[in-house]
């Protein structure tokens, strides 16, 4: 009976409907933290964009993200920051392919719609040691206060020896991530740009 | 990968999973994970550990099953339970280790495909009992830890003058990095050397 045709397709049936019945329970249990976790990395990174917000603790996060910004109205717009019910900068979404895997976080930009406050990358996989040091202090500070360019290029990354006072400094070995990541920090802000005068005629 | 039977004792399945029948340096398997994973100590540990897992557990799982597998599907059986596996891990680290998660990225669900869990599976497990089976598998993938973590500390140190994420005082300082050590090249060679100073002991271990 074992080598009959029909016991193997009864048999491997079984057994795939077994284990996906397993996994998708094992999934359905987990969804909720898995959505919360990523909700959470979202939330911290946004928070990180803008200096003065200082909070440790999951729990904490989430009670100012949701104290404190605002959602957008538009889907790929920017979330508002609020606090005490004061607009005081915007927290844009970014994400897109990066050298190896997509790189995912939030730019904060000030009311004047040109200064960054701040940037976090809270999703990347880029090369150990080279292009992932973009989640290193000494690369991310340098955007805060740094001013937009008019243009389909507001944002410059360039080689230390030709960036000026208003570039950030590319890391060097890492071209490849600095310049994909120029251009979908560039993409995201551009098209922010047009909403937003599409928005104020 | 001679069909051994149930001859082995736990103390032989141990030293041929370690050291005489070493995945990456006797058998050469799983070689695309060596290269992959391997450029920071921290990811390389939990790859290591969930690949052990996931082997022992599968290899269990064939051997208890292997009774009432027809023949014509075995490898799909295989498959699927490797695959099972696999997936609990992924889902685990996900919910449980988001950072984690993130930086293995698409490694984790290629444990299904790596040689190491179906050659054990098909080589071992097809004709043995599960608890030595379960050894087998584990012992095997903790072979394979062994080299991928010694790979790993070589090319963070001299990559990055780090180990495990904590700076070294001579390497994060005066060393000059070599920048080829995190780049997927950097470990080839130390695959190869490894490959080379392993067979010479073990080449020596014979004739004596």
């Amino acid at each position: 009976m074992k080598e009959s045709r029909y016991f193997a397709v009864v048999y491997m049936f079984v057994l795939t409907a077994i284990c996906s019945t397993l996994l998708i329970g094992l999934a359905r249990l987990t969804e909720a933290k898995v959505k919360s976790n990523e909700q959470i990395a979202f939330e911290r990174a946004a928070l990180a964009v803008f200096p003065s917000v200082q909070v440790q603790s999951d729990a904490e996060v989430h009670a100012v993200f949701t104290k404190d910004f605002a959602a957008p109205k538009v889907s790929g717009d920017a979330y508002e920051y609020r606090p005490q019910g004061q607009l005081a900068g915007y927290a844009l979404p970014f994400a897109g392919q990066g050298f190896w895997a997509p790189i995912r976080g939030v730019i904060g930009i000030g009311t004047d719609f040109k200064t960054i406050t701040g940037i976090w990358f809270y999703e990347q996989a880029e090369t150990p040691g080279l292009g992932a040091r973009i989640v290193e202090p000494f690369f991310y500070e340098q955007f805060a206060g740094k001013q937009f360019d008019e243009g389909l290029r507001p944002i410059r990354i360039r080689a230390p020896a030709e960036a000026t006072e208003r570039d950030i400094q590319a890391i060097t070995g890492a071209t490849q991530t600095c310049v994909r990541l120029e251009k979908l920090l560039n993409d995201a802000v551009t098209q922010w740009r047009q909403k937003k005068e599409a928005a104020q005629p | 990968m001679n069909g051994q039977t149930t001859t082995k004792t736990t103390n032989q399945i141990i030293l041929d999973g370690l050291w005489r029948d070493n995945p990456i340096f006797r058998q050469i398997l799983g070689i695309c994970s060596t290269l992959a994973v391997t450029n920071n100590v921290t990811n390389t540990a939990v790859m290591c550990i969930s690949l052990s897992l996931v082997t022992a557990l599968s290899c269990a799982t064939v051997s208890a099953l292997k009774e009432w597998t027809p023949k014509t599907v075995r490898m799909m059986v295989q498959v699927l339970i490797i695959a099972f596996y696999v997936i609990i891990v992924d889902i685990l680290l996900r919910a449980y280790w988001p950072d984690m998660s993130r930086s293995l990225g698409p490694y984790v669900g290629l444990i299904i495909t790596n040689c190491i869990v179906m050659g054990r599976c098909e080589a071992f497990a097809q004709s043995n009992r599960p608890w030595p089976s379960f050894l087998d598998g584990l012992f095997s993938g903790l072979g394979y830890s062994v080299i991928l973590l010694v790979i790993a500390a070589i090319r963070e140190v001299m990559g990055m003058g780090t180990l495990a994420g904590y700076p070294l005082p001579y390497f994060s300082t005066q060393w000059d990095k070599w920048v080829i050590m995190v780049m997927p090249p950097g470990a080839f060679f130390v695959l190869a050397c490894l490959l080379w100073v392993c067979r010479s002991i073990g080449i020596k271990g014979k004739k004596a």
